[in-house]
């Protein structure tokens, strides 16, 4: 990269990139197993001695995969629309024609993933340009609240979210994962690091020029802030579409599941149809792996742009 | 900063005054479905209830109208019910004669089931209709008050023939019914008939009636690890799953018991079981295995790796394995033989499973009616395929000949004549049985991690009879 | 506290209300979500808390005071939980904090392709999630015909078979490994583009005044990466308190609790030993845990 020097090759150098090769191919290898493994015959993955590569190439464990359950392909319920039905049932918005339910969990999980970081983005950079740009009261309370909640893992507060959500009537909906989610204070604390680093001599200049404050705060703070919005959405899409535990408590019927969770109960279902569960890991795996893939560079600028500031 | 948690306290109770709303709102919503609740049951009355509707609607009374109703049922893999092909079929033959009533279905498994279904409860989701045994619905669910009394199910004549000692299972000890049930099983253990060929220990087993002798068990067991087959048989301990399994192969062995006579407490502290659990501990062969449960267990015995399986029945023999075009036999082909429970005095007491319907009160009784048209259609009018779906045993004794005519004909027939006469007394009704197989398979991962067993098995009978209320 | 309080005196009080006005206008949506589904379940499990709760219609709650706080003490279970939670986080934020520095420096200066090949790599148990690695972590650990078993075995490693899962001496160990797997990703990319900003002259210049690279790591490019540093031991400490999808599908806390946490002891109590009011004392007993430890380490990077 920048150095054109000639590397020397001392014995320390030579050491390491064996040890990182052989835990690279540690790393690899679960991947490579699972992915391997949707496409082996049950023969192969059940034989006592593990066979390494597909003996066979099969599709079965995929169609078994989406022959098994049906679930509609979009079904959109109105957020808190069972509070104006006469009977608590949901007022759905639009659904689709009905597709294997795994195609289905895919598809929530996406929508909350991207609901999540949407909703975080915007709430978190609005609230963490004002945390650090504006002297108000009870800022100081506010913020050792957040730093506080930071680190709370969701477990503690499990029943009392389950009653709220059930009074809310967002139980078994995907917006009782993503509400929570997004009421998650991290994204705050980390919007409120890259705004203290925008001059206020900026927000002083546009208030001289008589911009008002949606004006200062689209105009100014937000490009600036930009590569933390990118930070925090990568971080908040990964974090809350891994995050089994929410989805766990709050989901149950086929259609709200989310491609985590049908994997889970497929593996306590099937306990030792390894092709079938793979097949399913390898679905939850392989979309997220290429957006990953595609857009390594700005995933991997993004997390380091967090850390910088944070 | 007063002023700040000021804000911050009323910003609550407006959060709880929304959330009381809500509360209220769902009450009211009671209410206004009481009046088609009746049309419903009407409907129910009626002998083709879609006639019936359509010929209300014409004279345009709208209280008659059948309603569309739609219910969630949640059913645990109860043999063939856990597979959508059974049941969709038999929904499909509900639907024809209630085509205002939609069920969506929803499968639990038993190693997750129960949180699933607990949390619901507290989310204010829980299923309309749900089908188990007695041990949840009437000693779990049923005991908290969450259940419907399905007390003028049993008033049907059609009740009359029901087994009467599945029909006092069914009843809670505060008088109401909570389960209705539809099939019954006594559950058994299994054999890999080739492994213990290989290993001469056929000769401990006497195959005319599926019975075999404490004393033997030892020996076949010791047998066929000396063969070289390491693992012989998993006491499994991870979960609750298959339970019944383990509970009956150390009941057996030297006739313990596990709750008292009055299902009022337990009782698994006595010699007889200690006596067991030492043996089985100490024997080779057997593993203690905290990290798996009964339906691993049977996938093991599957594919070859245990020689025997303690969590088996009629449904899991008749089974035919995805990828496998037989039932009875292993992936390698080897013949599966069901076996009764070993026992020192000759008479085994097999654990019996009762499943059956339940209905969680929601508070909205069109949903209620409905389920009880559901129940009605399954497990009277419909039974035999009802029954026949699950791989099980009616629980009618007016019910005859469910398999007659189809290919597991024998080996059902070979479960009647060997296995259920053998059926022990039920008695998973034991008050906070649920915390109870809690503690059983946390003492089983004690005794198997080194635990000296009289000691833990004190401790799980303290623990099961606070939860018992004793 | 007194150290951010907003400075009333250099500025007019109506400047303050509008500002302040404006501010909780900025607020609100975040803070809808935050009080909503953050601070009042909290309000709620601490309320709770003081209950003998359980599932049901039939049995009304009945206040015990600290009863529950009181038993959580004489628990073994709970105390268990609380240290297997402890071990798991103080095993796991050194290791992957050293190990992730040590693979950064290692790759860091590599060429470009190469380091983005490892970087990805590291990376990918992240981003596949916990739930679709376990179901290969739980065959490779399989007692019976698993892979660690089976090289183990061939190779004369192990003798016989060990139940990884399932032996109180093996369990809590297999699941910190994993554990570490999915959370050594993200350090390793924030250490490589840290240590890819050290000011070049700085290590150039103390290179040329003949400093080893031990001195060069340990004064320049140290310091250098301590906001980094901090950023990821508490990253790693969030994570680690939060592990539960491990234990949950690998080994519900078993065997004999040596694998429960108290994240997972809470989800047991409530939903295997119905006991909601215990369930949240030990909630809030965590919860002040960490925002204690959350204090204190916000205090430390605050100080440097």
């Amino acid at each position: 990269m920048n150095t054109k020097k000639k590397m020397k090759i001392t014995p320390y150098k030579v050491f390491c990139v064996v040890v990182l090769c052989i835990f690279a191919f540690l790393f690899i290898f679960p991947l490579y197993w699972i992915v391997t493994g949707a496409f082996k015959t049950a023969v192969d993955i059940n034989s006592s001695s593990p066979s390494f590569f597909p003996s066979e190439w099969v599709m079965s464990n995929f169609q078994k995969l989406f022959s098994r359950q049906k679930a509609p392909v979009w079904e959109v319920f109105v957020p808190f629309g069972s509070f104006f039905t006469s009977d608590g049932s949901k007022i759905p918005l639009f659904s689709g024609p009905v597709v294997p339910a795994a195609v289905r969990w895919l598809i929530n999980t996406v929508f909350m993933a991207v609901m999540a970081m949407l909703l975080t983005c915007i709430t978190a950079t609005m609230a963490g340009y004002v945390l650090a740009k504006k002297r108000f009261r009870g800022r100081a309370l506010l913020f050792t609240l957040i730093v506080c909640a930071m680190a709370l893992p969701k477990q503690v507060i499990l029943i009392p979210l389950i009653r709220e959500m059930s009074t809310l009537h967002l139980y078994n909906t995907i917006w009782g994962i993503i509400f929570p989610t997004v009421g998650w204070p991290f994204g705050v604390f980390l919007m409120k690091q890259f705004s203290e680093g925008v001059p206020g001599e900026m927000l002083e200049a546009a208030r001289i020029d008589g911009a008002g404050e949606l004006r200062t705060f689209t105009q100014i703070i937000v490009p600036m802030v930009k590569p933390g919005i990118g930070a925090l959405a990568i971080f908040t899409f990964i974090s809350s579409w891994n995050d089994y535990f929410m989805q766990l408590i709050m989901v149950s019927s086929t259609s709200n599941l989310t491609i985590s969770l049908g994997i889970a109960k497929m593996q306590a279902e099937n306990s030792t149809d390894f092709g079938l569960i793979m097949a399913g890991a390898t679905l939850a795996a392989v979309p997220i792996l290429t957006v990953f893939i595609i857009f390594q560079k700005y995933f991997t600028q993004g997390i380091a742009m967090g850390a910088v500031k944070g | 900063m007063r002023k700040f948690l000021a804000t911050m306290l009323a910003a609550a109770m407006t959060v709880s005054l929304v959330a009381c709303g809500g509360g209220s709102n769902g009450g009211s919503s009671t209410a206004a479905s009481d009046a088609p609740a009746a049309a419903s049951t009407a409907a129910e009355a009626g002998t083709a209830a879609a006639e019936v509707s359509t010929a209300a609607e014409e004279v345009s009374t709208p209280e008659a109208t059948a309603e569309p109703v739609s219910l969630t049922f949640w059913t645990y893999p109860v043999g063939g019910w856990g597979n959508s092909d059974n049941v969709d079929a038999l929904l499909a033959s509900f639907n024809e004669k209630y085509p205002e009533i939609t069920v969506t279905m929803e499968y639990l498994d038993y190693t997750n089931g129960d949180d699933q279904v607990n949390t619901a409860i507290e989310g204010g989701n829980a299923p309309d209709l749900i089908m188990e045994g007695p041990e949840r619905l009437v000693a779990n669910w049923g005991a908290r008050g969450l259940m419907v009394d399905l007390s003028d199910l049993f008033a049907d004549p059609e009740a009359a023939d029901i087994y009467a000692n599945v029909t006092s299972a069914c009843l809670s000890p505060d008088g109401n019914y909570y389960e209705y049930p539809l099939c019954m099983v006594a559950h058994c253990m299994a054999i890999n008939k080739t492994i213990f060929e290989e290993a001469d220990a056929l000769q401990y087993l006497n195959l005319d009636n599926h019975t075999w002798t404490t004393e033997d068990f030892f020996k076949a067991v010791q047998a066929i690890y000396d063969s070289g087959h390491t693992n012989v048989a998993a006491i499994y301990c991870e979960g609750q799953g298959g339970d019944q399994g383990t509970r009956a192969i150390i009941n057996n062995l030297y006739s313990g018991k596990f709750t008292n006579p009055e299902h009022t407490a337990y009782a698994v502290n006595s010699p007889e079981n200690i006596q067991a659990l030492e043996e089985l501990y100490a024997q080779d062969g057997i593993n203690f295995d905290p990290a798996l449960v009964g339906g691993g267990e049977q996938d093991l015995l599957r594919n070859n790796t245990l020689a025997m399986a303690f969590c088996w029945n009629a449904a899991s023999q008749t089974k035919i394995p995805d990828g496998m075009d037989t039932y009875g036999i292993t992936d390698v082909g080897d013949e599966i033989i069901p076996m009764n429970f070993p026992t020192d005095d000759g008479k085994v007491e097999l654990c019996g499973g009762i499943w059956g319907f339940g209905i969680f009160d929601n508070g909205d009784q069109a949903k209620i009616d409905a389920a009880k048209a559901f129940i009605r259609f399954m497990a009277n009018e419909n039974v035999k395929d009802a029954v026949l779906a699950s791989g099980f045993f009616p629980a009618h004794s007016g019910v005859t000949d469910v398999y007659a005519g189809t290919e597991t004909a024998d080996v059902m027939a070979m479960f009647t004549k060997d296995f259920m006469p053998n059926l022990g007394d039920y008695y998973q009704v034991v008050p906070g049985w649920a915390q109870a197989r809690t503690a059983w398979w946390n003492m089983l991962q004690r005794i198997g991690s080194g635990g000296d067993v009289a000691t833990e098995v004190e401790a799980f009978e303290t623990e099961a009879n606070t939860a018992a209320g004793q | 506290m007194t150290k951010a309080a907003p400075r009333y005196t250099t500025r007019s009080k109506v400047l303050v209300m509008r500002e302040t006005r404006s501010a909780y206008l900025f607020l609100l949506p975040s803070l809808f979500f935050f009080l909503v589904f953050v601070i009042f379940p909290m309000v709620l499990c601490i309320y709770t808390s003081f209950f003998d709760s359980t599932m049901g219609k039939n049995v009304e709650d009945t206040f015990v005071g600290l009863a529950n706080f009181r038993e959580m003490f004489s628990d073994s279970v709970f105390l268990k939980a609380l240290r297997n939670t402890f071990v798991i986080v103080i095993v796991s934020v050194p290791v992957v904090t050293a190990f992730s520095l040590w693979v950064s420096s290692a790759i860091y200066k590599m060429n470009g392709k190469v380091l983005s090949f490892f970087r990805c790599v590291f990376y990918l148990p992240v981003v596949t999630g916990s739930v679709a690695v376990t179901v290969v972590w739980k065959w490779m650990f399989n007692n019976y015909y698993g892979l660690f078993n089976y090289v183990g075995t061939s190779t004369g490693l192990i003798e016989k078979n060990i139940n990884w899962l399932g032996d109180e001496r093996y369990a809590l160990a297999c699941i910190i490994i994993i554990l570490l797997t999915t959370s050594i990703g993200q350090p390793i990319v924030l250490y490589v583009s840290a240590l890819g900003n050290v000011d070049a002259s700085l290590t150039e210049a103390a290179e040329i005044d003949g400093a080893t690279k031990f001195q060069l790591f340990w004064r320049i490019k140290w310091p250098n990466i301590m906001p980094t540093t901090l950023y990821i031991l508490i990253i790693t400490t969030i994570n680690s308190f939060q592990c539960f999808a491990l234990i949950q599908l690998l080994t519900s806390g078993g065997p004999n609790h040596a694998t429960d946490t108290v994240m997972y002891y809470i989800y047991y109590t409530a939903f295997k030993l119905y006991r909601y009011g215990y369930a949240n004392a030990m909630g809030v007993v965590l919860a002040i845990i960490i925002a204690l430890l959350s204090a204190i380490q916000f205090r430390v990077a605050r100080g440097k």
